[in-house]
């Protein structure tokens, strides 16, 4: 409406102006002040607009509230674990792709938020950066099957291959969390960083070769291996004293369940190189195997050819016994010719793989068929070094024996009908369901 | 009767006279090295026995080769060879000495290098674990009905929408739904397999249902092995990474996704081997054979 031609009702004077100081329209009187006429304050009809926003054209140009939010989320996780800007990008590119695909778009917000450490996780993995899986489901707070199940889904969608990432890698990083050192804890529990990082680098290779960590989660492993390494560097009472639970309470890290399993297992394969040591007299044992890791370590590979090659020792002459007992049988039998045949067959097949046995750590086909008498050949308790799970295997119950089947056969029908219920036995279930369901319906 | 356990085709290679007729149940002893699907045995030269095995697979395949190199020498001095020769044999099949056991592919389409004999085999046989099959008994069935009239049926419609039913012998688990469509699980051979299904066919045809038996077919099958020495899954996951997940945090077994055959093995560092997928025995026979070189390459000591 134009200013021109209107009067103020209040002074009469024809000095009108639209005023566009406030978002309102209004015309103004200038020389009394008062309001002539005003517009409506807001256009917006009542009750939301008659398109709704995911039909305008603002979708295009405005990405998805939860997109930006999980962007933003996949930087704050790369911040926290500070990794390169690269590794950003790459997550960024990764979570942008994952998110548009139908397996995310409709999931619930946890779930994106998994998707988005999944993200720098894989994104960390194929730029080399060593970090866990536990890592990133202690960062998102979320159970790490659950975690596990969305990053593999993730991978398939995007059709992506992640480098493996080894123990002694991540090691490292791992014990950079420990809080133990002399700003932390008193001074005969602290320990330097770095040197206590190369001894447990060191501790897990030994596991790694002694098949202590495949197929085994890393994160107990590496506990372990801080937590001997730390010991070891400084023996003394107090440190020995110490054990797991007050040490993760010391240096402020949550405890691992398995990781005693792994201290006892890690504590064997010392002992069996700490037997080697020349300068030991006293037998070895798990108690003080401690104070010689150092030593052990510094001389592993030494201590593991000697250890190797008093096992073999050790088993040829378990080789030269069962042979010596055979042909006492031999002798002892002579009339049986088909008995003293086989034996001879399996002395002979006894004899041969003992000198194959040198530097190689593999059973022979003769002491398979030597010990054909024995349940279960377990072929773990004849290695120096064997994975656990070889060594206390699990009791399987006895397969049975598969049978000749035809698959034509005929089939009784006192067989068919032993699976066939009785006439009053149809009653009698019937009735109790019947009865179950009355006092169902009773009880709700 | 329809046998579901046939060998899968060589593709490009007719099988020449003479040549091994594969019997039913025997598996395939012909690793095809050449082929990019295959999975090629990796050279590990840390330990002594890798670098004899590989001298000696040298040896063998110049052996084996020498055959083929005489065949263009041969085809011009010796032309009454092929018409000596009956039936559909193409220019291809290799000389009368060298078809013995195994069949040298010797011919433009098929570059992959000739099959290692019988004898490099394991002598180890993946045993069978679980057989699933899937049959039609070509009837509308009221499951509230069978469960009711049968002793070993268990139906809660709310949990699943079918019956799951279980015979003593062979000790197998069907599900039967209302379609009339049938799964049975459990049996350890495919003779045991057809046999069950025909049990639970007949319990439902004794309970008042027109049930047939079509089309009987073998859905999956599960076999296991040992090879009775430890594996470097780390390595195994390094040197094959595109057919190999290896996430230790996840699962403790490395999942091998073969491509041929179409198989899935999972395989654990005891040594202990599960294959999954196969369609036939002949199947999980063969990607054992395919993984053993592999994983033998991987037998490192400490």
């Amino acid at each position: 409406m134009s200013a021109a031609g209107l009067r103020c009702p209040g002074c009469g004077s024809s000095n009108i102006v639209d005023d566009d100081l406030y978002c309102q329209a209004q015309l103004v009187c200038v020389d009394c002040g008062s309001v002539v006429s005003e517009g409506t304050l807001a256009d917006d009809p009542v009750g939301g607009t008659d398109v709704s926003y995911s039909r305008t054209t603002e979708v295009t140009r405005k990405p998805c509230l939860n997109l930006i939010k999980g962007l933003e989320r996949v930087k704050e996780i790369c911040r926290i674990l500070r990794v390169s800007s690269e590794i950003e990008d790459l997550a960024l590119t990764h979570f942008r792709q994952a998110y548009e695909h139908e397996s995310f778009i409709n999931v619930t917000l946890q779930r994106k938020e998994l998707l988005a450490g999944c993200c720098v996780f894989v994104s960390c993995r194929q730029r080399d950066w060593p970090i866990t899986l536990g890592t990133i489901s202690c960062l998102l707070n979320a159970d790490q099957t659950l975690v596990g199940g969305v990053y593999q889904n993730m991978m398939k969608i995007l059709n992506i291959q992640a480098p493996f990432i080894n123990v002694t890698d991540v090691i490292e990083a791992h014990v950079q969390e420990y809080k133990i050192s002399t700003q932390h804890v008193p001074e005969e529990l602290a320990e330097d960083s770095k040197v206590l990082s190369k001894r447990a680098v060191a501790l897990v290779e030994l596991a790694g070769d002694s098949w202590i960590v495949t197929g085994r989660k890393p994160l107990p492993i590496m506990m372990a291996a801080t937590y001997l390494a730390w010991q070891s560097l400084n023996p003394n009472k107090h440190r020995l004293k110490l054990s797991l639970d007050k040490f993760c309470q010391l240096a402020k890290v949550q405890k691992r369940k398995p990781a005693t399993t792994r201290i006892t297992e890690l504590k064997e394969v010392l002992c069996k190189l700490g037997r080697e040591l020349p300068w030991v007299r006293e037998p070895v044992t798990q108690n003080d195997v401690v104070r010689l890791v150092g030593d052990i370590l510094e001389h592993r590979h030494t201590l593991l050819t000697r250890a190797l090659r008093t096992h073999e020792r050790a088993m040829e002459a378990d080789c030269t016994q069962t042979f010596a007992l055979n042909s006492l049988t031999e002798e002892v039998a002579p009339s049986q010719i088909s008995e003293s045949r086989d034996q001879t067959a399996n002395a002979s097949s006894v004899v041969q793989p003992c000198p194959n046995t040198r530097g190689e750590n593999q059973e022979g086909d003769g002491d398979e068929n030597h010990q054909s008498e024995d349940p279960e050949p377990n072929w773990g308790k004849r290695v120096l070094f064997a994975p656990p799970c070889v060594l206390h295997a699990k009791m399987r119950r006895v397969e049975r024996p598969v049978q000749n089947v035809t698959g034509d056969e005929e089939i009784s029908d006192s067989e068919i009908d032993s699976y066939i219920r009785s006439p009053q036995e149809v009653r009698d279930f019937a009735q109790m369901q019947k009865m179950a369901s009355c006092s169902d319906i009773g009880k709700s | 009767m329809d046998q579901n356990n046939s060998l899968p085709p060589f593709q490009g290679l007719p099988s020449p006279q003479g040549a091994m007729t594969p019997g039913i149940t025997m598996f395939s002893p012909m690793i095809s090295y050449g082929s990019g699907l295959t999975p090629q045995p990796v050279q590990n030269t840390n330990s002594l026995s890798i670098l004899e095995e590989q001298q000696r697979q040298q040896q063998q395949q110049q052996q084996a080769q020498q055959p083929s190199a005489g065949l263009p020498g041969t085809s011009g001095q010796t032309p009454q060879l092929y018409h000596s020769q009956t039936g559909p044999v193409s220019t291809t099949t290799g000389l009368p000495g060298s078809t013995g056991l195994y069949s040298t592919s010797i011919g433009p389409m098929t570059p992959h290098t000739p099959a290692t004999p019988a004898s490099e085999s394991s002598g180890i046989v993946p045993t069978l674990q679980n057989i699933v099959s899937t049959v039609n008994l070509g009837c509308k069935l009221d499951l509230k009905t069978i469960a009711l009239r049968a002793r070993n049926a268990e139906y809660n419609p709310k949990r699943f929408a079918a019956v799951i039913m279980r015979i003593r012998e062979p000790r197998t688990t069907a599900l039967i739904f209302s379609s009339g469509k049938m799964v049975c699980t459990g049996a350890k051979s495919e003779d045991e397999s057809r046999l069950a299904a025909r049990k639970y066919a007949r319990v439902v045809q004794k309970l008042g249902f027109p049930a047939k038996f079509l089309d009987f077919k073998i859905q999956n099958m599960v076999g296991s092995c040992d090879v009775k020495f430890p594996i470097r899954l780390e390595g195994l996951v390094l040197t094959h990474q595109q057919f190999s997940s290896y996430e230790p945090e996840l699962f403790p077994g490395l999942i091998y996704r073969m491509i041929k055959p179409r198989i899935v093995l999972l395989i654990f560092v005891s040594g202990k081997v599960v294959l999954t997928g196969a369609k036939v025995r002949a199947e999980i026979y063969e990607a054992f054979e395919n993984i053993y070189p592999i994983l033998k390459g991987f037998r490192k000591t400490t």
